[in-house]
């Protein structure tokens, strides 16, 4: 009898309505648990300014995490390593191109687009033709790139300067609200629209759930795997100009520090790092996530080497959380 | 020697998967130094048996007495503590590993601090020269072909001194001579006290080295033969098998096959798997592949599906010449494949219905950007309504359904397309009833309305004779014998099946 | 006695037709170029000097070269180094012979439990190994730079012993003198060696490769697959504490940021070695030989007189074309197998 009753409640909508959702649920929460110990243990935590600032800096974050959702989705250990230097190479080179005038924005934008489909070509053939595994091929591909921007700025400094328009786009405020929020929030929508109802979305999401069952539809799962990377490093390269017009200027480890947090928020918010799903949603409840963690711990005090340690626990722990595969007996 | 110790008791054994009963009231009893036998056909639930004995399926109802007492094991290695060894196909070798290295695998003795590797060695080379002489046991298993493989799995087994053997289907991968060897090797272990449960689909073989049979139909024993005290009828045993109940009513009614040929196939090869397979599908017909499971009937539809690169044959659709050699092939030929396994090959378990039925509309030409939403959800509804899928809404992620739906989905994935060629490959395997007969209903009615072709593999004879123009037998990876008409039945299935040498 | 000869031709007869056998060719035509290149090669001075340069790639490729054998991956290798010569120089108190023996205990311990750490993770979990490394690897850093927030620390002088032992005061003649012919790092690297030796003839060293194989397999046949996992993290870890044992000697500080770039080099080492990525395959011995050759085309680079801007450059693009090369060269073989199994 108690069995069945059971299977009443697991059957109702709305409990099957809170299981898909749960994990955004969770980060959300977590968020909330975040801001609450900030609020107790350091004084002015939890202000407007700080909230905004918050807000600001994670969208950085979940932007870069977006290329690592769309290299994801496809499947096959997806992973781009690539982002962050694939970020500060279109930041240094379009620097000097722009050096602060509007009318070179749209040749900086030409050549972040070039440069993002030339390395994202590399990475996609690479993993999806010649089946090397992605992690080694785009961390290999981020040491190219490093190497690069050393070769380009060896014995010189960085010059050049970003766009005013640029500038505005990603440094400054509307009012209070931060200009690259809104951005992101412009962003969010055609994002969602172009994963779940473009014919490539469902192909890409196709492949990375049941790479067999896409392929017996008809689906190329190569070519959707290659162009995933495509579009993961063109993105990337595109955020490249957004950090050059926060910072004002460009230098060598500008996008480095991104890489890590993109990942983690992929995880944080529920994204299963096997592909074929990706809800953006939790992906930027993940940034804000650890966003606002870092933010405690410089509150708190403890610096860069509290930073990572932080980081790499909270990760670790979720990782467990969620991915952990533990034979059924 | 007989003996007279029952090793194994099991009485009133019940097992349930989902919606489908395997077992309903099942008994064996197994002596030692006795060599029993388990027949059935597809689906009777033999090999469900052996795998509750092991502890690799826990039963829902009944009991297992070992040596007198009862157990329940939890885990093929708990089975194996008590000396119950099993050996199934290929489930338990490592390919990097080499042959007896393998068979210790485990069970490895030291030496000091060491691996004790020439005992180790010694041990192994005595099994399998009883099995395969001349077997190199350096060589790597993945340098093994399954039979090779099939023997290491069951040397292994038998490295362990087990006092109950089971053997489930142990000589579907080997050759004549291999099969010999493996009987000899059983007779020698018999002699010394083990009990031993072998299956097999062959039925000469179980006569051959079987002392008696047990003979399972529709999840229960139904018949016990003794072959010491009841001497060997071939005809009385397949009787058994197949049962002597007359099926219902062929629906062949209201459907002409025209003289047409949609497709014509010949000379399909594909490694070890397809042989040299040639055969006319005519317009409006329901061409069968039958035969004892894993003989290629499988790997036959996935290479009219065209998901084998490597395959070659000639193919014409409607007089016209086409390739077969990916999948776009055939889709874009309206050659369309309902998916044997429906969680690995076909379905999208967490997305939803909607975009389960309509993903393969992706992969058409001349497809928009956009998904066009509003007509794909009309679609979509029309094939839910057609098949009564029982959901609540289109959005639900399909693991949420039954098993009966999520096969209708499958099959409702392909229905918006103008099929010339509906490829079947056990459309309703572990569907409940009720399911079954919508999804055959609307696939009649579409072949009726259409003359859409449909090329039907099922596991479950039964399927075969009732929806059937023609069907093929497979055994080996070759069409044996294609049964027409009055020929279809039970009993001229089972003996094309199981009777060739 | 003919027997005896004919068991060796055979042996060798196998070790040649190893698949594994063309990268020791490779290796000594790498061997040879440098040899070419570098003036000099040959005098005792430069042999050593090559000797201390490839040291830590080879312990480090070696550790990977089990963790991946057992079907498990460790990016955080760099970091863990970087932790292990910060904790040691820490522990260390210039003049105070007695703390290098306790730097020694304390560093093997914290060695372990970073293996412990990613063992669970890896194999009591089963998270995905390149995601849960990555995640210790920032954990490692993190208190690495909590230690030594810059470079420095103190050692004691004896403790010189694993780099160059000429330098030290008070050591007897007899010793420096075999430290300038064979030289510490030789004795690391073969300590390593014989580490993974006594390991691979027992029960854990087939494990490792069974489970790396196929964990299935090992797991039905009733072996503990978590528990295998562990011991090669724990492996690992021995190896990465014999490198930094070797680094604190050299350098007589600890850095926090010094394993970064030694991670990628001991994965692309390990696949160059022929030891494919998905586990259960390769050799160990050839995962040095994979480090060796590597370091040779490090060095051939050097003396091409490639300028410093473009080193960095050309290591990550060697790294694609020696990983791409050996995918490629498994691959065909395998795919050879596959086919004649077909039929």
């Amino acid at each position: 009898m108690s069995t069945r009753s059971m299977t009443n409640l697991q059957d109702s909508v709305a409990y099957k309505i809170i299981d898909r959702y749960k994990k955004l649920i969770i980060a959300f929460l977590l968020i909330v648990f975040l801001f609450v110990i900030g609020e107790f243990t350091v004084e002015t935590f939890l202000t407007l300014g700080q909230v905004l600032l918050t807000l600001k800096l994670a969208s950085f974050i979940a932007l870069f995490a977006l290329c690592q959702m769309v290299a994801i989705a496809g499947g096959g250990t997806g992973l781009d390593l690539s982002v962050g230097y694939m970020a500060t190479i279109t930041a240094v080179f379009t620097a000097a191109i722009m050096d602060g005038r509007n009318s070179y924005l749209w040749i900086a934008v030409l050549v972040a687009l070039g440069l993002g489909i030339a390395v994202g070509l590399v990475n996609g053939l690479l993993t999806a033709y010649l089946k090397l595994p992605p992690l080694v091929v785009t961390l290999a591909m981020a040491n190219i790139l490093q190497g690069v921007i050393n070769v380009y700025t060896a014995g010189k400094n960085i010059t050049g300067r970003p766009s005013p328009v640029l500038r505005i786009i990603a440094a400054k405020s509307t009012g209070i609200f931060p200009n690259i929020v809104f951005l992101l929030i412009v962003i969010t929508p055609i994002v969602m629209i172009i994963m779940y109802k473009t014919k490539l979305g469902l192909k890409l999401f196709g492949s990375g759930a049941n790479e067999t069952a896409a392929y017996l539809s008809g689906v190329n799962v190569k070519m959707v795997r290659c162009f995933s990377y495509v579009i993961s490093s063109t993105l990337a390269s595109l955020i490249g100009l957004l950090l050059l017009g926060n910072m004002g200027i460009a230098f060598k480890d500008m996008g480095s520090n991104y890489v890590m947090p993109s990942i983690a928020a992929v995880v944080v918010g529920g994204v299963s790092l096997a592909g074929g799903d990706g809800n953006y949603i939790g992906v930027i409840l993940g940034a804000i996530f650890l966003q606002t963690l870092t933010n405690l711990l410089v509150a708190l005090g403890w610096g860069d080497d509290g930073k990572w340690i932080g980081f790499g626990i909270v990760l670790f722990a979720l990782l467990i959380l969620y991915l952990s595969n533990r034979r059924k007996r | 020697m007989n003996g007279t110790v029952k090793v194994l008791e099991a009485t009133g054994i019940r097992k349930h998967f989902g919606g489908v009963i395997a077992l309903s009231n099942a008994n064996l009893v197994c002596r030692s130094g006795r060599i029993s036998g388990l027949l059935g056909a597809n689906g009777s639930g033999k090999s469900t048996m052996s795998k509750i004995i092991t502890g690799v399926y826990s039963a829902d109802a009944g009991e297992i007495r070992y040596n007198g007492k009862p157990v329940k094991y939890k885990s093929p290695n708990e089975a194996r503590q008590d000396g119950i060894a099993m050996v199934f196909q290929n489930l338990s070798l490592v390919a990097d590993l080499n042959v007896w290295q393998n068979i210790v695998l485990g069970e490895e003795e030291n030496k000091g601090l060491f691996l004790n590797n020439r005992t180790a060695m010694e041990h192994s080379r005595e099994i399998v020269d009883q099995l395969l002489p001349g077997l190199d046991i350096r060589k790597m298993v993945h340098e093994l072909n399954p039979g090779e493989m099939q023997i290491v799995e069951i040397a292994k087994a038998i490295s362990e001194n087990p006092k109950l053997l089971i053997l489930d289907e142990p000589t579907a991968a080997l050759e004549q001579a291999q099969v010999k060897s493996l009987f000899d090797t059983m007779r020698a272990l018999v002699k010394k006290g083990v009990a031993i449960i072998f299956t097999s689909h062959r039925l000469w073989e179980a006569m051959e080295i079987c002392d008696d049979v047990v003979v399972f139909r529709n999840g229960e024993n139904v018949a016990g033969i003794d072959f010491t005290r009841d001497g060997k009828d071939p005809e009385k045993i397949i009787g058994h098998i197949t049962g002597e109940t007359q099926k219902s009513k062929v629906e062949k009614k209201g459907r002409t096959v025209s003289d047409e040929v949609v497709l014509r196939i010949q000379n399909l090869n594909y490694g070890r798997f397809l042989k040299s397979i040639s055969f006319k599908l005519r317009k409006g017909e329901i061409l069968g592949i039958g035969g004892l499971a894993g003989q290629g009937q499988h790997e036959l539809m996935l290479a009219l599906a065209g998901n084998y690169p490597g395959a070659t044959c000639d193919a014409e659709l409607n007089g016209k010449k086409i390739k077969l050699t990916r999948p776009a092939h055939a889709i874009r030929n309206s050659i369309l494949l309902v998916p044997g396994d429906r969680q690995l090959e076909g379905l999208f378990l967490t997305h939803s219905l909607f975009t389960n039925i309509i993903f393969p509309k992706l992969g058409l030409k001349h497809q928009p950007l956009f998904t066009p939403r509003k007509k794909y959800r009309e679609e979509c509804q029309g094939v839910i309504d057609a098949l009564s899928i029982v959901t609540h809404n289109m959005d639900m992620p399909v693991n949420s359904l039954s098993g009966g739906n999520q096969q209708k989905v499958i099959v409702g994935k392909w229905l918006s397309f103008d099929t010339n060629v509906l490829l079947l490959a056990d459309p309703a395997k572990g569907v409940d009833v009720g399911a079954k007969r919508d999804l055959y209903d609307y696939i009649v009615g579409q072949v009726k309305k259409n003359k859409m072709s449909v090329i039907l593999y099922a596991s479950d004879n039964e399927e075969l004779i009732q929806y059937c123009d023609r069907l093929m037998i497979m055994y080996e990876g070759q069409v044996v014998a294609t049964l027409e008409g009055e020929d279809i039945n039970d009993e001229t299935i089972v003996t094309t099946s199981m009777r060739v040498r | 006695m003919n027997r005896k000869n004919n068991a060796g031709a055979s042996a060798l007869k196998r070790f040649v037709s190893n698949h594994d056998f063309p990268r020791l060719l490779i290796l000594i035509a790498m061997f040879a170029l440098t040899a070419v290149m570098q003036k000099n090669f040959f005098a005792i001075k430069s042999i050593v000097r090559n000797i201390n340069s490839f040291t830590p790639l080879i312990l480090l490729t070696m550790g990977q070269a089990v963790v991946i054998i057992s079907g498990g991956l460790d990016l955080s290798v760099g970091s863990a180094l970087s932790l292990l010569t910060c904790v040691a120089t820490s522990v260390m108190r210039e003049g105070l012979p007695i703390t290098g023996a306790y730097a020694l205990v304390v560093t093997f311990a914290v060695a372990i439990v970073i293996g412990l750490i990613n063992g669970i993770g890896i194999g009591f979990f089963r998270v995905p190994p390149l995601i849960v490394t990555f995640a210790t690897s920032y954990i490692w850093l993190g208190i690495a730079l909590f230690l030594r927030p810059t470079p420095g620390g103190e050692t004691v002088d004896w403790f010189q012993m694993f780099y160059k032992i000429r330098n030290i005061e008070g050591a007897p003649a007899a010793l420096k003198a075999f430290g300038e012919i064979i030289p510490p790092a030789l004795v690391l690297v073969l300590l390593g060696c014989l580490v993974w030796w006594v390991v691979s003839k027992t029960k854990t060293g087939r494990y490792i490769y069974a489970v790396g194989s196929n964990s299935e397999s090992a797991y039905v046949t009733g072996i503990n697959t978590s528990w295998v996992q562990i011991k090669a993290c724990l492996i690992n870890s021995v190896f990465i504490f014999l490198a930094a044992l070797f680094f604190v000697g050299q350098n007589g500080s600890g850095d926090a940021r010094m394993g970064d770039p030694l991670t990628l080099k001991a994965i692309a080492a390990v696949v160059v070695g022929g030891i494919a990525l998905t586990g259960g395959r390769g050799s160990v011995y050839y995962a040095l030989v994979g480090a060796l050759i590597f370091s040779f085309v490090s060095k051939i680079i050097f003396f091409a007189n490639i300028p410093n801007a473009f080193q960095t450059l050309f290591s990550g693009v060697i790294i694609i074309v020696a990983i791409a090369g050996s995918q490629m060269y498994t691959l065909s073989s395998r795919k050879e197998m596959e086919e004649s199994k077909l039929t």
